[in-house]
Protein backbone atom coordinates (compact mmCIF):
# COMPACT_ATOMS: atom_id res chain seq x y z
CA UNK A 1 0.00 0.00 0.00
CA UNK A 2 2.52 2.52 1.14
CA UNK A 3 4.77 1.51 -1.73
CA UNK A 4 2.19 2.45 -4.32
CA UNK A 5 1.78 5.94 -2.80
CA UNK A 6 5.52 6.51 -2.61
CA UNK A 7 6.27 5.25 -6.05
CA UNK A 8 4.92 8.20 -8.05
CA UNK A 9 6.90 10.51 -5.79
CA UNK A 10 10.09 8.61 -6.41
CA UNK A 11 9.40 8.55 -10.11
CA UNK A 12 8.78 12.28 -10.15
CA UNK A 13 12.07 12.88 -8.37
CA UNK A 14 13.92 10.67 -10.79
CA UNK A 15 12.39 12.48 -13.76
CA UNK A 16 13.22 15.79 -12.19
CA UNK A 17 16.84 14.80 -11.66
CA UNK A 18 17.11 13.52 -15.19
CA UNK A 19 15.67 16.75 -16.62
CA UNK A 20 18.10 18.76 -14.57
CA UNK A 21 21.09 16.74 -15.69
CA UNK A 22 19.95 17.10 -19.28
CA UNK A 23 19.51 20.85 -18.85
CA UNK A 24 22.97 21.26 -17.33
CA UNK A 25 24.57 19.25 -20.11
CA UNK A 26 22.78 21.25 -22.79
CA UNK A 27 23.78 24.53 -21.16
CA UNK A 28 27.42 23.47 -20.86
CA UNK A 29 27.50 22.31 -24.46
CA UNK A 30 26.56 25.87 -25.44
CA UNK A 31 29.10 27.56 -23.19
CA UNK A 32 31.66 28.05 -25.95
CA UNK A 33 29.09 29.78 -28.15
CA UNK A 34 27.84 31.87 -25.24
CA UNK A 35 31.40 32.87 -24.33
CA UNK A 36 32.24 34.00 -27.86
CA UNK A 37 29.40 36.50 -27.60
CA UNK A 38 29.92 37.40 -23.95
CA UNK A 39 33.58 38.15 -24.52
CA UNK A 40 32.66 41.19 -26.62
CA UNK A 41 29.74 42.40 -24.53
CA UNK A 42 32.25 43.37 -21.86
CA UNK A 43 35.63 45.06 -21.96
CA UNK A 44 38.00 42.36 -20.77
CA UNK A 45 38.50 38.63 -20.69
CA UNK A 46 38.43 38.66 -16.88
CA UNK A 47 35.03 40.36 -16.85
CA UNK A 48 33.72 37.90 -19.42
CA UNK A 49 34.91 34.96 -17.33
CA UNK A 50 33.33 36.32 -14.13
CA UNK A 51 30.09 37.00 -15.92
CA UNK A 52 30.02 33.52 -17.44
CA UNK A 53 30.42 31.95 -14.01
CA UNK A 54 27.67 34.09 -12.50
CA UNK A 55 25.44 33.30 -15.45
CA UNK A 56 25.92 29.55 -15.22
CA UNK A 57 25.52 29.55 -11.44
CA UNK A 58 22.20 31.35 -11.85
CA UNK A 59 21.09 29.22 -14.78
CA UNK A 60 21.75 26.01 -12.85
CA UNK A 61 19.78 27.38 -9.88
CA UNK A 62 16.80 28.50 -11.91
CA UNK A 63 16.78 25.83 -14.59
CA UNK A 64 13.08 25.18 -13.99
CA UNK A 65 12.16 28.56 -15.41
CA UNK A 66 13.60 27.57 -18.80
CA UNK A 67 10.90 26.42 -21.17
CA UNK A 68 12.10 23.31 -22.98
CA UNK A 69 11.93 23.71 -26.73
CA UNK A 70 12.76 27.41 -26.67
CA UNK A 71 16.16 28.89 -27.50
CA UNK A 72 18.51 27.96 -24.65
CA UNK A 73 21.43 30.01 -25.98
CA UNK A 74 19.21 33.12 -26.04
CA UNK A 75 17.94 32.31 -22.54
CA UNK A 76 21.50 32.08 -21.20
CA UNK A 77 22.48 35.33 -22.87
CA UNK A 78 19.42 37.05 -21.47
CA UNK A 79 20.61 36.10 -17.96
CA UNK A 80 24.12 37.21 -18.82
CA UNK A 81 22.96 40.56 -20.16
CA UNK A 82 20.83 41.22 -17.09
CA UNK A 83 23.72 40.35 -14.79
CA UNK A 84 25.95 42.63 -16.79
CA UNK A 85 23.51 45.50 -16.31
CA UNK A 86 23.19 44.68 -12.60
CA UNK A 87 26.95 44.90 -12.30
CA UNK A 88 26.60 48.58 -12.93
CA UNK A 89 27.04 48.92 -16.61
CA UNK A 90 24.01 51.21 -16.61
CA UNK A 91 26.17 53.66 -14.72
CA UNK A 92 28.64 54.05 -17.53
CA UNK A 93 26.44 56.46 -19.36
CA UNK A 94 26.57 56.45 -23.09
CA UNK A 95 28.38 59.67 -23.86
CA UNK A 96 26.00 62.53 -24.68
CA UNK A 97 27.84 63.10 -27.84
CA UNK A 98 27.41 60.04 -30.01
CA UNK A 99 30.32 59.33 -32.30
CA UNK A 100 29.90 60.81 -35.72
CA UNK A 101 29.17 58.19 -38.26
CA UNK A 102 29.71 57.98 -41.97
CA UNK A 103 27.76 56.17 -44.65
CA UNK A 104 27.77 52.42 -45.11
CA UNK A 105 30.33 52.63 -47.90
CA UNK A 106 32.74 54.83 -45.97
CA UNK A 107 35.33 52.15 -45.29
CA UNK A 108 35.21 50.86 -48.84
CA UNK A 109 35.61 54.32 -50.30
CA UNK A 110 38.42 55.20 -47.91
CA UNK A 111 40.35 52.09 -48.82
CA UNK A 112 39.71 52.59 -52.50
CA UNK A 113 41.21 56.07 -52.28
CA UNK A 114 44.55 54.59 -51.31
CA UNK A 115 44.77 53.32 -54.92
CA UNK A 116 47.32 50.65 -54.12
CA UNK A 117 46.38 48.21 -56.85
CA UNK A 118 45.19 45.57 -54.40
CA UNK A 119 41.83 43.85 -54.67
CA UNK A 120 39.07 45.18 -52.44
CA UNK A 121 39.24 42.15 -50.21
CA UNK A 122 43.03 42.13 -49.90
CA UNK A 123 43.05 45.75 -48.84
CA UNK A 124 41.12 44.98 -45.68
CA UNK A 125 43.40 42.16 -44.64
CA UNK A 126 46.46 44.15 -45.60
CA UNK A 127 45.51 47.28 -43.72
CA UNK A 128 43.85 45.92 -40.62
CA UNK A 129 45.33 43.57 -38.08
CA UNK A 130 43.18 41.32 -35.96
CA UNK A 131 43.99 43.58 -33.01
CA UNK A 132 42.80 46.66 -34.95
CA UNK A 133 39.40 45.03 -35.41
CA UNK A 134 39.13 43.98 -31.77
CA UNK A 135 40.07 47.53 -30.78
CA UNK A 136 37.60 49.11 -33.20
CA UNK A 137 34.76 46.93 -31.89
CA UNK A 138 35.58 47.77 -28.30
CA UNK A 139 35.38 51.47 -29.17
CA UNK A 140 31.77 51.20 -30.33
CA UNK A 141 29.51 52.50 -27.50
CA UNK A 142 27.95 49.54 -25.73
CA UNK A 143 24.33 50.13 -26.75
CA UNK A 144 25.39 49.77 -30.36
CA UNK A 145 28.02 47.14 -29.72
CA UNK A 146 25.56 44.81 -27.97
CA UNK A 147 23.39 44.45 -31.07
CA UNK A 148 26.38 44.01 -33.39
CA UNK A 149 27.78 41.32 -31.12
CA UNK A 150 24.47 39.45 -30.86
CA UNK A 151 23.48 39.66 -34.52
CA UNK A 152 26.77 39.70 -36.42
CA UNK A 153 28.88 37.52 -34.15
CA UNK A 154 26.22 35.49 -32.36
CA UNK A 155 23.94 34.98 -35.38
CA UNK A 156 20.85 35.91 -33.42
CA UNK A 157 17.79 37.15 -35.28
CA UNK A 158 16.60 40.71 -34.71
CA UNK A 159 13.73 39.27 -32.66
CA UNK A 160 16.03 37.23 -30.41
CA UNK A 161 18.35 40.19 -29.92
CA UNK A 162 15.34 42.34 -29.00
CA UNK A 163 14.29 39.80 -26.40
CA UNK A 164 17.76 39.33 -24.96
CA UNK A 165 18.31 43.07 -24.58
CA UNK A 166 14.69 43.81 -23.69
CA UNK A 167 14.36 46.52 -26.32
CA UNK A 168 11.92 46.88 -29.24
CA UNK A 169 12.88 45.24 -32.52
CA UNK A 170 12.91 48.63 -34.25
CA UNK A 171 15.57 49.75 -31.79
CA UNK A 172 17.63 46.66 -32.62
CA UNK A 173 17.46 47.59 -36.29
CA UNK A 174 18.37 51.23 -35.83
CA UNK A 175 21.21 50.46 -33.42
CA UNK A 176 22.55 47.80 -35.73
CA UNK A 177 22.46 50.18 -38.65
CA UNK A 178 24.27 52.95 -36.78
CA UNK A 179 26.55 50.58 -34.89
CA UNK A 180 27.91 49.00 -38.06
CA UNK A 181 28.64 52.45 -39.46
CA UNK A 182 30.42 53.47 -36.26
CA UNK A 183 32.46 50.28 -36.39
CA UNK A 184 33.39 50.81 -40.03
CA UNK A 185 34.43 54.36 -39.34
CA UNK A 186 36.69 53.19 -36.50
CA UNK A 187 38.20 50.56 -38.79
CA UNK A 188 38.68 53.10 -41.57
CA UNK A 189 40.58 55.40 -39.24
CA UNK A 190 42.77 52.53 -38.20
CA UNK A 191 43.31 51.27 -41.75
CA UNK A 192 44.05 54.57 -43.41
CA UNK A 193 46.02 55.82 -40.43
CA UNK A 194 48.33 52.82 -40.57
CA UNK A 195 48.76 53.22 -44.32
CA UNK A 196 50.83 56.37 -43.91
CA UNK B 1 24.38 54.07 -63.02
CA UNK B 2 22.20 53.71 -59.99
CA UNK B 3 20.76 55.71 -57.21
CA UNK B 4 23.34 54.73 -54.65
CA UNK B 5 21.68 56.37 -51.68
CA UNK B 6 18.97 53.83 -52.20
CA UNK B 7 21.44 50.96 -52.43
CA UNK B 8 22.97 51.92 -49.14
CA UNK B 9 19.57 51.62 -47.57
CA UNK B 10 18.92 48.05 -48.64
CA UNK B 11 22.43 46.65 -48.60
CA UNK B 12 22.55 45.78 -44.90
CA UNK B 13 18.96 44.44 -44.70
CA UNK B 14 19.70 42.42 -47.83
CA UNK B 15 22.74 40.87 -46.18
CA UNK B 16 20.71 40.20 -43.04
CA UNK B 17 18.09 38.45 -45.19
CA UNK B 18 15.24 40.48 -43.83
CA UNK B 19 13.90 41.93 -47.09
CA UNK B 20 10.59 40.70 -48.45
CA UNK B 21 10.76 38.45 -51.51
CA UNK B 22 9.82 41.33 -53.78
CA UNK B 23 12.44 43.64 -52.28
CA UNK B 24 15.06 40.96 -52.52
CA UNK B 25 14.32 40.31 -56.15
CA UNK B 26 14.61 44.02 -56.82
CA UNK B 27 17.91 44.20 -54.93
CA UNK B 28 19.31 41.24 -56.84
CA UNK B 29 18.25 42.63 -60.19
CA UNK B 30 20.00 45.82 -59.24
CA UNK B 31 23.17 44.02 -58.14
CA UNK B 32 23.25 42.26 -61.51
CA UNK B 33 23.11 45.58 -63.30
CA UNK B 34 25.28 47.83 -61.24
CA UNK B 35 29.01 47.18 -60.89
CA UNK B 36 29.38 50.00 -58.39
CA UNK B 37 27.05 48.33 -55.90
CA UNK B 38 28.22 44.83 -56.72
CA UNK B 39 31.77 45.67 -55.74
CA UNK B 40 30.59 47.16 -52.50
CA UNK B 41 28.32 44.24 -51.81
CA UNK B 42 31.16 41.73 -52.16
CA UNK B 43 33.30 43.92 -50.00
CA UNK B 44 30.66 44.10 -47.27
CA UNK B 45 30.19 40.33 -47.24
CA UNK B 46 33.92 39.82 -47.00
CA UNK B 47 34.27 42.50 -44.33
CA UNK B 48 31.65 40.92 -42.10
CA UNK B 49 33.43 37.61 -42.32
CA UNK B 50 36.75 39.29 -41.62
CA UNK B 51 35.40 41.04 -38.51
CA UNK B 52 33.93 37.80 -37.25
CA UNK B 53 37.16 35.89 -37.64
CA UNK B 54 39.26 38.68 -36.20
CA UNK B 55 37.37 38.93 -32.93
CA UNK B 56 36.60 35.25 -32.49
CA UNK B 57 37.86 33.91 -29.21
CA UNK B 58 37.02 30.41 -27.98
CA UNK B 59 36.22 29.69 -24.36
CA UNK B 60 39.36 29.10 -22.23
CA UNK B 61 39.60 25.46 -21.12
CA UNK B 62 39.97 26.52 -17.53
CA UNK B 63 36.70 28.45 -17.61
CA UNK B 64 34.90 25.51 -19.13
CA UNK B 65 36.19 23.41 -16.27
CA UNK B 66 34.98 25.96 -13.72
CA UNK B 67 31.52 26.05 -15.29
CA UNK B 68 31.26 22.27 -15.18
CA UNK B 69 32.16 22.53 -11.48
CA UNK B 70 29.05 24.64 -10.89
CA UNK B 71 26.77 21.73 -11.76
CA UNK B 72 24.49 20.32 -9.12
CA UNK B 73 26.22 17.34 -7.49
CA UNK B 74 24.52 14.04 -8.20
CA UNK B 75 22.88 12.46 -5.17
Amino acid sequence: MSETTREPDARRLATDARDRVRFEEDALALSDQVYRVARHLVGSREEAEDLMQETYARAFRSWRSFQPGTNLRAWLLRILTNLNIDRGRKLQRTPDQQPLEEGDYFLYNKLEETGDGLSDEDRVVQRLSQQDVVQALSEVPHDFRDVIVLVDLGDFSYADAAQILDIPIGTVMSRLHRGRRILKKAMAESAVGSAR
Amino acid sequence: MCNCDECEQWMQPYMDRVLTDAERAEAEAHLDDCAYCRKRYHFEVHLRQFVRQSVDEPIPAELLHKLAGLRTPLE
